[in-house]
């Protein structure tokens, strides 16, 4: 394996391949000169390797790159989360603490959804007859009240086993702190039973509250042998190729793991694909010189916002997966198994391309987040969507080009946009075919505004220090109208918006997130001890770097501690300061604490006890960015780029304006395009307001100055 | 199902004629959404910095704004709580004099007989004023462990209101931004658990400062004029919504007769007759004929009758409506005062979700003739009120604790209902064992579904549960406060009842079984057992489709022998 971390690897390319679900795209950096290659080859969505491994001979082929001159290999992948979503998960079972096997069927014990009389619950991952107790018990303080029964350990393994069971979980009460009975009862079936796969919740996922931390568990045994094979196929395919440079795959909190580590783990790639497209995002941003940045990527249902602060994507600990799943902690519980890993805030709304926009029996209007997704789409597509979306409205005012979309690949039919947008609202509101479609984009502007401030004003963040990064097929053609309205004045526009989740793939580090429980009030607290648990996590992150093959010089790592009230249920996390841990640094911790919760929550109890309930440590092992090439120089105009002019409305001048269409591919760094006007490019489209103007910057970045 | 499709689209053709909101459509889009996001973003901030189990893991509170004219504008939180808030401001401003309110005030009112549930129910809100001028009133109800009296988390069987816990009528809290600590004293002096009371007040009042600052954002941004304005669309929007809903449900009289065991002080079964109009757009609960109020602490006031059917009428109308005074002010509830369903001061309430749950499944038993494809059979129907009070060795305080438990949900036409879950008007979460251990001195045995307690039917009833509450290190006083030990939840269209509740101290040895209402000493090593119904199957046994019985068999769900017995299918394990 190639050294990863090593900043003298004498590999000279370094690729990464994202997998969508129509495309495969692959972009190839090349050290030497600072060029980015890009190859798109068809999906397959019926064996995602093959995808994979057509898209990476081809960026070979195409290129003439040698095999050996491959030093890194990233990979994003939705192969978990189709896993889930699909219910094509391994069979599992579950030995959970005697008395407590229900704990999958019983869940949080509420009801999805309120009002719903005909509610849908997820069905549990591990069917009830394979979950089963054995006699042990540990208390909370670490007593050993019922002494670990062995031989029904065994018994229940081989049960689980004649059943079909691919891999077997071990959940126990208190084994986030007090793991022996988890390790004992491996033992015992790896001697039993060799060969069959066991996860341990202590293992996974340390952290108190059984229903999370076993669904964590089970979410990775039902992973564990597709994923895993998938993993080894490329890996196998990879070596059979002859290449050195180690295959990484990123994982939802935006490092990357080596395969042999992530298949292992594969409960920590379920947003691999988001958690790329935020990172590759953070880098252009970080390039153009924006260390802050938010990033808002609109595709065809929904649009995703996330904040990156100084570099670091904002982490959530725990979401849902599953067909029906929010994925969010506090909105929406219950709809999905929960997932406790650490993974990049997106805050998800339903407004995208193809949702839908109609007048509700009340006689509103409402867009989203019913969509018609890609098929059959928008009513423009002629596919047979005759509901009206906010593709059909951007159609009717002139915004997309209905020969040009998709690079031409998709003709869109503006008699059916407009006889949607006729129908569903124009007529019931007495509005005419403009005035619906502009009430349209505005209604899903705002609610995509709205989605903007709650990760950024709610948290009591000022947008106006940040740059909106657009990807995405729709995000260009909004993000001007979305800034002005939470009074952000810079917007960048990537050269490939839809390429960014694969350029984020080798924009990372490898990184490993480590947590131990130690729920220890501050005051009580043994600075030793806490020092040695770092110390621990430490050595625990090291050794999964070395394995890989990460120099040392290469490692680093970031400490957290995880703080509440005594009696609070959820905690805020606080940076620990550097060195070794001692009574100042605990005074220090507390204090950051008090403002922190000062700052999120309006008030602080400065004379309460604060109690340290995790410890969290980030082992990272650097890697080298891709320093992008420049662009091809020009001066300010770009009449050179100029293809066409066409009549565009903006709400804002009252009507519709003749409007430059400029071509993305011939715009020069330096160039200047002042509002109204169009930027049209294969995969997406950009659309520059009256008053606002966009530069090409030196690595062809649009610019917005709005 | 198709049925509910096309009766959606019938819906929105008709819906034709309803003129649409007189504002600017964006602004009416903008506005609806952002007072739904205040109303989230305080149930957060109450949730995160809340100290109890119940109201920071359980999530049992609500939030609400109440605009100038006392309407409520947006609520989010458990069903059982909101037309109480929409019935205690309104009741509290007036009786303080809306003139009288200062930026900065707080208050917290508790009394039942003020329209709040039980005096666990604690209302906290606060006026909104922006540049000087009263915008509305923003409220959060949550249910504190224990407001004191007679017994642990303030649940006995008890026979006046006075022996339930401290009675807060309209009661300010705090004053030009700080709380006023000799009414906060009084408070907790007053209570078992003091750390827990205090910390889960100050999360309601930081909840309210949350949705202040956030309704100051709108206003600054939109104008208070165009507030207003906003407000009163919505609500006429609402009504009109509503309006169109209630008229193309089935017209005329529904009625049902069902009971609840006892009061926990006679054997006398509480006889519950309730006759439900639905005509012109409006909904009427008649209630005439319903047992007189008992002595013990089963009653429920006129406006938690109010809400069962509003309940219900939420999960019949679209789902779209907002939740809001133009749907709560619906529905009315007739009938003679003083009876279980209407009592008056002094009774005794705690117990009255109990009551009320019996109720919410009675309508549906009521309506299900004529709504046969969009109603369950009766679920647990049961909230199971569990408290706990003793010394805390560790931290060498006295504690108390609360929690609810889950059980079987009803049947549906087309579906079986689910295992293990909250019911009717409830939907609070259960509390994690590991933290339920790691905060107080008390082991949780087992916690698992209970086999063959689903009613059986072509549908079947969710399972129920059982929950073992060991006290392994100290001695307790324990509270049940519940029903549902004799009277089964009902089956529909010919499915079967589900399993009884039981009660059972030390149920591994001398298994003595407990009446639903009770405060009693568990010993050292003691064990308490609950186990909560399971639901009523739908349709008859002999039409479920034997597959479906193998898989409950081979799941443990329904023995060998009740599938044999009841379903007439052989099936092994």
């Amino acid at each position: 394996m190639a050294l990863a971390g090593s900043k003298g690897g004498s590999g000279r390319f370094r690729i990464g391949i994202d997998i969508g679900g129509t495309f495969t795209d692959v972009v190839v950096f090349d050290r030497a000169s600072g060029e980015l290659m890009l190859v798109k080859v068809p999906s397959v969505p019926a064996d995602p390797a093959q995808g994979f491994l057509n898209g990476f001979d081809r960026a070979l082929r195409q290129y003439g790159i040698a095999i050996g001159d491959v030093e890194f290999i990233g990979h994003g992948t939705t192969v978990a989360t189709n896993t889930i979503i699909e219910g094509k998960g391994a069979t599992a079972g579950l030995i959970a603490s005697e008395g407590f096997s229900d704990v999958l069927e019983i869940a949080y014990q509420i009801r999805p959804n309120l009002f719903d009389l005909m509610y849908d619950k997820p069905r549990p991952l591990v069917a009830r007859r394979m979950a089963l107790g054995v006699p042990e018990r540990i208390g909370p303080d670490g007593k050993v009240y019922v002494p670990l029964d062995q031989a029904a350990v065994v018994e229940r393994a081989r049960a689980l086993q004649a059943m079909g069971a691919e891999a077997v979980v071990i959940a126990f009460l208190h084994s986030y702190r007090f793991p022996a009975h988890e390790r004992a009862a491996r033992d015992a079936i790896q001697r039993a039973c060799p060969g069959l796969p066991v996860v341990l919740s202590s293992d996974v996922c340390p952290e108190f509250r059984e229903y999370p931390r076993t669904s964590t568990s089970v979410v990775n045994a039902v992973l564990l042998p597709r994923v895993g094979r998938y993993v080894a196929r490329l890996g196998e395919a990879l070596a059979e190729r002859g290449a050195r440079g180690g295959l990484h795959l990123m994982t939802s909190s935006g490092g990357v793991m080596a395969g042999p580590v992530a298949a292992r783990y594969p409960v920590q790639l379920l947003e691999s694909g988001p958690a790329a497209t935020v990172l590759g995002a953070n880098h252009v941003a970080a390039v153009a010189g924006f260390p802050n940045a938010i990033v808002f990527d609109m595709g065809g249902t929904t649009a995703k916002v996330a904040m990156v602060t100084n570099g670091a994507p904002r982490i959530t600990d725990q979401f849902e997966v599953g067909p029906m799943a929010v994925a969010s902690d506090t909105a929406g519980r219950g709809r999905g198994h929960p997932v406790r890993t650490p993974t990049v805030e997106m805050v998800e709304v339903g407004a995208g391309g193809g949702s839908v926009a109609a007048v509700d029996p009340g006689g509103a209007l409402s867009v989203g987040p019913e969509s018609m997704g890609a098929d059959p789409g928008p009513a423009c597509y002629a596919q047979g969507g005759a509901k009206a979306t906010i593709t059909d409205a951007n159609l009717i005012l002139g915004r997309l080009n209905p020969d040009f979309f998709l690079g031409g690949e998709k003709m869109l039919d503006a008699a059916l946009a407009e006889a949607a947008v006729q129908n569903h609202i124009a007529r019931r509101r007495g509005w005419n075919l403009t005035e619906a479609a502009n009430a349209i984009i505005e209604v899903g502007v705002a609610r995509m505004a709205a989605a903007l401030k709650m990760v950024s004003i709610r948290r009591g963040i000022d947008p106006r220090g940040y740059v909106l990064v657009a990807c995405g097929g729709g995000g260009p053609l909004h993000a001007a109208a979305i800034a002005r309205q939470v009074g952000m004045t810079a917007v960048l526009i990537p050269p490939a918006p839809g390429l960014t989740s694969a350029l984020g793939l080798l924009a990372t580090d490898l990184r490993h997130d480590l947590v131990r429980n130690v729920m220890t009030e501050t005051r009580n607290a043994d600075p030793d001890a806490l020092d040695a648990a770092y110390g621990e996590l430490a050595a625990e992150g090291a050794r999964l770097l070395a394995e890989e093959a990460v120099p040392p010089e290469a490692m680093r790592h970031q400490r957290l501690a995880d703080l509440c009230y005594v009696g609070q249920a959820f905690q805020l996390r606080i940076p620990v300061p550097d060195g070794p841990v001692t009574a100042a640094t605990l005074a220090v911790l507390q204090d950051r604490f008090h403002a922190a919760h000062k700052a999120a929550y309006g008030f602080a109890s400065e004379g309460e006890p604060t109690e340290i309930v995790s410890l969290r440590l980030a082992a990272i092992g650097a890697i080298q960015r891709p320093e992008l090439r420049e662009a091809a120089r020009g001066g300010d105009n770009p009449a050179a780029a100029l293809k066409a002019r066409r009549k565009v409305y903006f709400h804002e001048a009252g009507g519709a304006l003749d409007c430059p269409i400029y071509d993305r591919a011939r715009l020069a760094a330096g160039n200047i395009i002042a509002g109204p006007a169009v930027v049209e490019q294969m995969d997406t489209t950009t659309l520059l307001p009256p008053g606002a103007t966009a530069t090409v910057d030196r690595i062809g970045n649009l610019l917005l100055r709005v | 199902m198709p049925q509910v499709t096309n009766a959606r689209e019938a819906l929105a053709d008709l819906a034709e004629g309803l003129p649409p909101p007189d504002m600017d459509p964006i602004t009416f889009e903008v506005l609806r959404n952002a007072f739904m996001t205040v109303t989230e973003e305080m149930a957060v901030t109450l949730r995160r910095t809340a100290y109890s189990t119940n109201v920071k893991t359980r999530g049992d509170f609500s939030c609400s704004v109440i605009d100038r004219d006392l309407r409520v504008i947006a609520q989010s939180g458990q069903p059982g709580h909101l037309v109480s808030i929409a019935t205690t401001i309104p009741a509290s401003v007036r009786e303080i004099g809306i003139e009288k309110f200062r930026p900065g005030d707080a208050f917290l009112v508790n009394d039942p007989y003020r329209g709040s549930n039980h005096l666990n129910d604690i209302t906290c809100f606060a006026p909104v004023f922006v540049a000087g001028e009263l915008f509305g009133f923003v409220a959060n109800m949550a249910h504190h462990v224990d407001v004191g009296g007679a017994s642990p988390a303030s649940l006995g069987v008890n026979t006046e209101i006075f022996q339930e816990g401290v009675i807060l009528p309209v009661t300010q809290i705090a004053a030009d931004g700080a709380i006023i600590d000799n009414v906060m004293n009084l408070i907790l002096a007053n209570v078992r658990p003091r750390r827990e009371v205090l910390g889960d007040l100050r999360a309601q009042l930081s909840a309210n400062a949350v949705a202040a600052r956030r309704i100051g954002e709108l206003i600054a941004t939109h104008g208070l004029p165009t507030l207003r304005k906003f407000c009163d669309e919505l609500l006429a929007y609402t009504n009109r919504w509503v309006d169109l809903e209630l008229r193309r449900l089935p017209q005329g009289t529904f009625r049902a007769e069902v009971f609840r065991d006892d009061d926990g002080i006679s054997d006398e079964p509480i006889r519950l007759c309730i006759a439900v109009t639905l005509k012109d757009g409006q909904a009427i609960l008649d209630i005439t004929g319903t047992s007189p109020q008992v002595r013990g602490p089963m009653n429920a006031t006129r406006m938690q009758t109010r809400r069962s059917l509003t309940h219900i009428l939420r999960c019949l109308c679209d789902p779209r409506i907002p939740n809001n005074s133009g749907f709560l002010d619906r529905v009315q509830c007739v009938g003679p005062d003083r009876t279980v369903l209407t009592a008056e001061s002094p009774a005794a309430v705690v117990g009255a979700f109990e009551t009320m749950y019996r109720v919410v499944s009675g309508i549906m038993l009521a309506l299900h003739p004529v709504l046969p494809e969009r109603l369950p059979a009766a679920g647990k129907s049961l909230v199971v009120n569990l408290g706990f009070a003793g010394w805390h060795p560790r931290l060498r305080e006295y504690y108390c604790y609360m929690e609810t438990v889950g059980g079987g949900d009803g049947a549906r036409p087309h579906k079986d209902g689910y295992d293990a879950v909250q019911s009717e008007m409830q939907n609070t979460e259960n509390a994690p064992i590991e933290e339920v251990e790691l905060n107080y001195p008390v082991m949780i045995k087992r916690y698992e579904l209970i086999e063959d307690s689903g009613g059986p039917g072509r549908f079947r009833g969710g399972l129920g549960v059982r929950r073992d509450f060991w006290f392994a290190e100290e001695e307790c006083s324990f509270s049940i406060l519940s029903d549902g030990r004799k009277f089964a939840p009902w089956g529909l269209a010919g499915g079967g009842e589900g399993r009884v509740a039981r009660y059972v101290l030390d149920p591994d040895g001398e298994a003595r079984e407990l009446p639903s209402k009770v405060t009693l000493r568990v010993p050292k090593g003691g064990v308490v057992s609950v186990q909560t119904p399971g639901g009523g199957g739908f349709g008859p046994a002999s039409a479920r489709d034997p597959a479906k019985v193998a898989e409950d068999v081979a799941n443990r769900k329904v023995s060998a022998a009740a599938a044999a017995g009841t379903y007439g299918v052989k099936a092994v394990r």
